[in-house]
């Protein structure tokens, strides 16, 4: 199959909003790949999926766009082994992060976010990033003992002699909140709960 | 080399120690006063957003407030060396005193919000931290003390088979400031090796990952626990009995699925997980239930160690 | 009547490098001179007659040069303003200084024309001067007995220049005595890379121009009166290579084994050893720190050549111009361990194959795992440390290794075709005629998988490859039973050390720099040293020698033509001078002498400091030129352009500290535009007067650098010191006036020091 560039077509601009992005730590990095393939060959999702962080790349560059809504992107562990070794100086794995936020600023993968809500509503409630309850029911399938564990939590820190509590005082509580209202996130969380409530 | 402090101290409190590994916090706490390290610890710190921001629900400005408001915890306190026991927070926080520093937009974007709702006490100043010289994992510390670490060991681990597990957030993110290697990661070698133990050193996939990659573990369970196993496998290979770990959410990836991936792998895999803190505490003596918290692990520490003997003095 | 001058401005575009950034237009419309010119490229023939006509038809009394550093160009401009007397010329750096380290346009824009104004003033004080030339000693010192090194001094030699090499090991040959085979394009097959070197070490060794000092190094280097005098060290050998015929009995009777460098470690040889078969000289050698003393040698040696004691000697080298060829070294593995090359025998360097594969090496040719058997598929990767931005990798290409992998992989396949051989690449890098070498070696059924490997670890007996086939979009494991790693070249330690030594400059990456590689190809920021080889940039042998037998050429053209000086030297009044003596004990450079009851002053040696005449009681010495005059016309002349806000910061920088200044922009790093860098001949013409002035007529701050190899440093740094304490008593911050050391080779360091200084002034907040 034939793909055509026009001549007013600028594949760039994708790679450039890209290096433009506040999470970007590695200046014109993404210009400088050369498609060597190193990324692939140390990624874990690479390794098990059908995800290809060197394909990433080939894609920004050519500036399609429509790798926004492809599921693969999702697969990326975090695990920074490509940021580590790319020899251009390139880090797919933020370029990953970036091309996530920019879905999500274009309401895409609302989705992939719903069950993650609780994270943002333990820290609205007590300032942590507890592990939404949503995952529980799998954990205590999978983790044999788990629900002891966690049933029995307070006396173990208790024995550990831990302290502070687990929870902050309530002003504290009320400041992570307010920041997190004033920097937009309550407003964005709402409206991916509420999207997807809808749907449901 | 980096200089490493040993005053001055905010032991950054992670989310996922206390609610699932506390014995770490207790472990550094018992390892750092044997050490004679000055620190504190704040109530009034927040979890870093990590696990959230890594499972895309938190963008870069909503975990750099959150940033500069602990950063300012810290100042505060005359504490602004931030010493964290997770990888994650870790990595967070170092990338947020990098931006807040670099990057003007950002750092008057967030203060700007800060003034205008009332918070002006929580701005951030371009190099109010930095990087490479205030943010640290409790590794980085206890390899300052590593000829101190000799001194207090009571009890001799060196008999056990042992690897070393390094959190990628430790090593890969900001690998410029990752101590004794990133591409073969050793730090936690060289800690054991404090403890008069040898560990095995390199096995294959020593640098990758837990596979528990924040949203796998939970939205893509056959991904990320194929990865895990690729380690596991590794590690049987080598009938490995104890694995040091650096980070809660590597060590919930091996320790409380280690019994699901052994199903899936139709092999058994025997190998205990203690965070380095833990191992350190053990050697140095101590108590299993009121130090090292043992009672929060789902592969039993005592399945392994079963008797503890004295070194030769 | 100076004001009166004619002058005129000649903008040079640079081809974009400096109009691109710079606002011509702007810089044009703010010049009120007798004539403005502007073009493209104004160093080049058309650019002349530009200058020429213009300076015909308006009948300028002076020049100003706005394009480049007078480090490279001046020489040209010069020349380009006859009938002109060249010192009424004078160059405006707005490219290395201004263009290229600064990215504001507006602001460069108006630095720029600072700068201009700056070269306008100091122009009107400007007198015309004749130079000065010198003639040179002939003698050279070629430093490195690689490839490179030997055909620089045989080509000397045969020109009857006298030569001396002085090698660091016990042998010359360098690299290419243990290369086993080297590709030749146009045969398009592999030669015997000893039968190459052997018929130029013989000539070598029987020229009679050229001698060659073994286990030596350089160790310290001075420059007097076009001289240099080398302090060379010269390690014991143990063994009198007069005496010893190379009989090997010591050998013999030796019973200490270590392993063999020259076989790269996976041979061992004893602690006395010949280095190679054809080794030069023609002598043993005793490798002290593994000799176990016992005597054995000692007693068999019939020719009694032995002697268990020796020290190091020191020894002087006087020469007129020197050849830097100290060459490269190989990437050190430890910096990529997921290779696994300090984990597993079988994983090897292909200059390690190299030694495998040649006849004369462990295996007497034979290609043989550590465990003896054939390997059956090999993997070679490419690009280990080069065209690599992470920490300790290499961002340049190192050029060769493509073509290194190709002819191991052709000699591999010509003895053993069962032997299934894999190049790892990331792009197949064969100019010109290597192509067909590349088209050769694929005929020989060698295989090539695009895609650079991520790790190489040991599952069962083999290994395991990991890489992505990126043509195909394949995460792929490839079993391999033997595994060679293609190394970046780097710079040896000794070309690192050679380059403090002798205080020339080296590129980012550790190289030595030419001062610029079309106009002054191998050629150093430092006159009479002259680089080639692998000491310069990564090459193969025949580029080694063909820049080595340019560097002979340039030795000559300055041995015959000599070294034109400038004339800002100190000069008698022979009327006035009553012999007293002082200037002679003041000054710092010796130069000057009582010849013929006259004092002389030694032009080549003499930098215009002015050291003598501040202390001449007689007040029978000045410096020609005008200097002092100059130095404050050009301070004027930047300060009258300050802008309301704006920041200034004047920069005093001799030769050395101008050219590290130039090295910032050269390697497009950058520093605020506050700087304003202005050349002096010698940082000592600085007056405090001068300094008292800038600070209080617009200065910000005052920033003086100087090489702490410089004579004159010890003084400067307290004159300096002297007149903080001034500045303090007078209730001005001393804070403002700064001096540190500069160094050639730490341009970044420069730059990093000038952006910090200009932020010690912005927090003073004047």
């Amino acid at each position: 199959m034939t793909s055509k560039q026009n001549l007013d077509d600028s594949p760039i601009d994708f790679a450039e909003r890209i290096i433009g992005d506040v999470k970007n730590s590695k200046d014109e990095g993404v210009l400088k790949c050369v498609q060597c393939g190193m990324c692939t060959s140390t990624c874990p999702a690479a390794r098990h999926s059908d995800y290809n962080p060197r394909e990433i790349i080939e894609r920004v560059l050519e500036g399609d766009t429509s790798i926004l809504e492809d599921d693969l992107i999702w697969n990326c562990f975090y695990c920074y082994t490509c940021h580590s070794v790319c020899p251009v100086g390139n880090s797919v794995c933020e370029v990953n992060q970036i091309l996530k936020q920019i879905a999500i600023s274009n309401e895409i993968g609302y989705d992939k976010l719903y069950e993650y809500m609780g994270f943002a509503d333990s820290y609205f409630t007590a300032a942590i990033g507890a592990i939404p309850e949503i995952f529980f029911e799998d954990i205590g399938r999978d983790v044999p003992g788990w629900w002891d564990f966690r049933n029995n939590l307070v006396d173990i820190r208790e024995e550990l002699e831990l302290d502070p509590p687990l929870m902050p005082p309530k002003d504290v509580i009320d400041e992570v909140s307010l920041i997190l209202t004033i920097t937009g996130f309550k407003e964005k969380i709402e409206k991916i709960r509420a999207s997807q409530e809808v749907e449901k | 080399m980096k200089s490493l402090p040993d005053k001055n101290i905010l032991l950054f409190r992670s989310c996922l120690v206390s609610v699932e590994y506390p014995g770490v916090e207790s472990s550094t706490k018992f390892v750092f006063d044997k050490l004679g390290i000055d620190y504190a610890i704040s109530e009034k710190q927040t979890c870093c957003t990590g696990l959230g921001h890594y499972s895309d629900v938190f963008n870069q400005i909503d975990t750099s407030a959150i940033g500069a408001r602990n950063f300012k915890i810290a100042k505060n306190l005359n504490r602004p060396n931030l010493v964290m026991m997770c990888a994650t927070c870790y990595a967070i926080n170092k990338k947020s005193v990098k931006l807040l520093n670099k990057k003007d937009d950002l750092r008057d974007h967030i203060n700007q919000l800060f003034d205008e709702n009332g918070l002006s006490h929580l701005k951030y100043e371009k190099d109010d931290l930095n990087p490479t010289e205030n943010i640290f994992h409790v590794v980085d510390i206890l390899y300052g003390k590593k000829d101190e670490i000799k001194k207090h060991i009571k009890y001799d681990l060196s008999e056990y088979k042992i690897a070393t597990h390094h959190g990628c957030h430790y090593c890969k993110v900001h690998y410029e400031d990752t101590i004794a290697g990133f591409r073969d990661p050793n730090i936690l070698d060289e800690l054991v090796e404090a403890c008069g133990c040898e560990s095995i050193g390199w096995y294959d996939h020593k640098r990758a990952t837990c596979g528990t990659g924040f949203r796998q573990r939970y939205s893509n369970p056959d991904l990320s626990f194929t990865a895990t196993a690729d380690k596991m496998n590794a590690l049987g290979d080598e009938d490995v009995e104890i694995l040091i770990h650096l980070c809660p959410n590597c060590h919930i990836q091996f320790d409380r699925y280690q019994h699901l991936i052994s199903e899936r792998e139709g092999r058994t895999f025997k190998a205990i997980h203690l965070n380095i803190a833990q191992f350190i505490a053990l050697a140095m003596g101590g108590d299993f239930d009121k130090v090292i918290g043992v009672k929060a692990h789902t592969v039993p520490i005592d399945s392994v160690i079963k008797d503890l003997k004295e070194v030769d003095k | 009547m100076r004001d009166e001058l004619k002058v005129g401005v000649f903008l040079c575009e640079c081809g974009g490098n400096i109009s691109d950034v710079i606002d011509l237009d702007e810089v044009r419309e703010s010049l009120d001179v007798e004539f403005v010119g502007q073009f493209e490229n104004l160093c080049s023939l058309n650019g002349r007659k530009i200058i020429r006509d213009a300076i015909f038809d308006y009948d300028l009394d002076r020049v100003v040069v706005a394009a480049c550093s007078p480090i490279s160009h001046e020489k040209t401009f010069q020349d380009y303003v006859k009938p002109l007397n060249p010192y009424l010329m004078d160059m405006a750096n707005i490219r290395e200084q201004c263009s290229w380290v600064h990215s504001d346009s507006k602001k460069a824009t108006h630095k720029a024309i600072t700068l201009i104004n700056a070269s306008i003033e100091k122009l009107k004080q400007s007198d015309a001067v004749d130079p000065i030339y010198c003639q040179t000693p002939d003698e050279v010192a070629v430093i490195g007995g690689g490839i490179a090194g030997m055909n620089a001094a045989l080509s000397l030699a045969k020109q009857g220049i006298k030569v001396t090499i002085i090698e660091q090991s016990p042998s010359i040959g360098g690299h290419m005595a243990k290369i086993g085979k080297v590709f030749s394009p146009v045969k398009i097959a592999e030669e015997c890379g000893m039968c190459l070197l052997n018929p130029i070490l013989n000539e070598l060794v029987w020229n009679e121009n050229i001698e060659v000092i073994t286990n030596a190094k350089v160790i310290e280097a001075e420059r007097r009166a076009g001289t240099y005098n080398l302090i060379v060290e010269k390690s014991p050998r143990y063994v009198d290579t007069e005496r010893c015929i190379a009989c090997g009995k010591c050998k013999e009777v030796c019973e200490v084994e270590v392993p063999d460098d020259w076989n790269d470690g996976l041979s061992t040889r004893k602690a006395i050893y010949r280095p190679f078969g054809q080794s030069y000289p023609e002598s043993y050698v005793i490798d002290m720190d593994n000799c176990s003393k016992c005597s054995e040698c000692v007693k068999v040696c019939n020719m009694r050549a032995i002697k268990l004691k020796g020290r190091k000697e020191k020894m002087l080298l006087q020469v007129g111009s020197i050849i830097v060829a100290t060459g490269h070294k190989l990437f050190d593995m430890s910096k990529r361990p997921e290779y696994g090359y300090y984990r597993y025998d079988d994983v090897i360097t292909q200059s390690e194959l190299g030694r495998i594969t040649g006849v004369n090496g462990p295996t007497k040719g034979k290609l043989l795992k550590a465990n003896g058997e054939i390997p059956k598929r090999i993997v070679m990767i490419q690009c280990v440390g080069s065209r690599d931005e992470k920490p300790d990798g290499h961002k340049y290409c190192s050029k060769i290794c493509c073509t290194v992998a190709l002819k191991n992989a052709n000699i591999i396949k010509h003895k053993y075709p069962e032997t299934d051989v894999v190049i790892c690449y990331t792009d197949v890098r064969t100019p010109g005629m290597f192509e067909k070498y590349y088209k050769h070696t694929q005929e020989n059924e060698v295989r090539f998988i695009r895609g650079r490997p991520g790790e190489v670890v040991k599952k069962g007996d083999n290994f395991i490859v990991r890489t992505e086939d990126t043509l195909k979009g394949e995460f792929i494991e490839i079993e391999a039973d033997m595994v060679v790693l293609s190394t970046a070249m780097e710079p040896s330690d000794g070309t690192r050390e050679i380059a403090e030594i002798l205080n020339i400059g080296t590129t980012e990456d550790g190289f030595i720099k030419e001062s610029h590689p079309k106009i002054k190809p191998v050629t150093t920021d430092v006159q009479g040293i002259f680089v080639c080889g692998t000491a310069q940039d990564p090459k193969d042998i025949t580029e080694s020698i063909m820049q080595a037998t340019a560097s002979a050429s340039k030795v000559s053209e300055y041995n015959h033509g000599g070294v034109e000086i400038e004339p800002f030297i100190a000069e008698i009044d022979k009327e006035k001078c009553i012999l007293c003596g002082d200037c002679i004990s003041r000054c710092k450079y010796k130069s000057m002498s009582i010849q013929d009851d006259e004092v002389y002053i030694d032009p080549m040696s003499c930098n215009g400091c002015g050291k003598c005449l501040v202390g001449c009681r007689q007040k029978a010495i000045h410096v020609n030129g005008n200097i002092d005059e100059k130095i404050m016309a050009t301070i004027k002349g930047v300060l009258s352009k300050k802008q309301p806000d704006q920041r200034m910061i004047l920069v005093f920088l001799d030769n050395i500290g101008y050219t590290a200044a130039d090295n910032i922009g050269v390697n497009r790093l950058s520093y605020p535009e506050s700087i304003h860098i202005i050349k002096v001949i010698s940082v000592n013409r600085v007056r405090p007067n001068h300094i008292k002035y800038a600070l209080e007529n617009g200065a910000d701050g005052v920033f003086i650098g100087e090489f702490p190899g410089d004579l004159m440093y010890d003084e400067v740094e307290r004159k300096v010191e002297r007149i903080k304490e001034t500045l303090g008593e007078l209730n001005e911050n001393p804070e403002r006036l700064m001096f540190s050391k500069v160094y050639i080779p730490y341009f970044s360091g420069l730059a990093r020091k000038l952006t910090d200084f200009d932020k010690k002034i912005e927090e003073l907040d004047l």
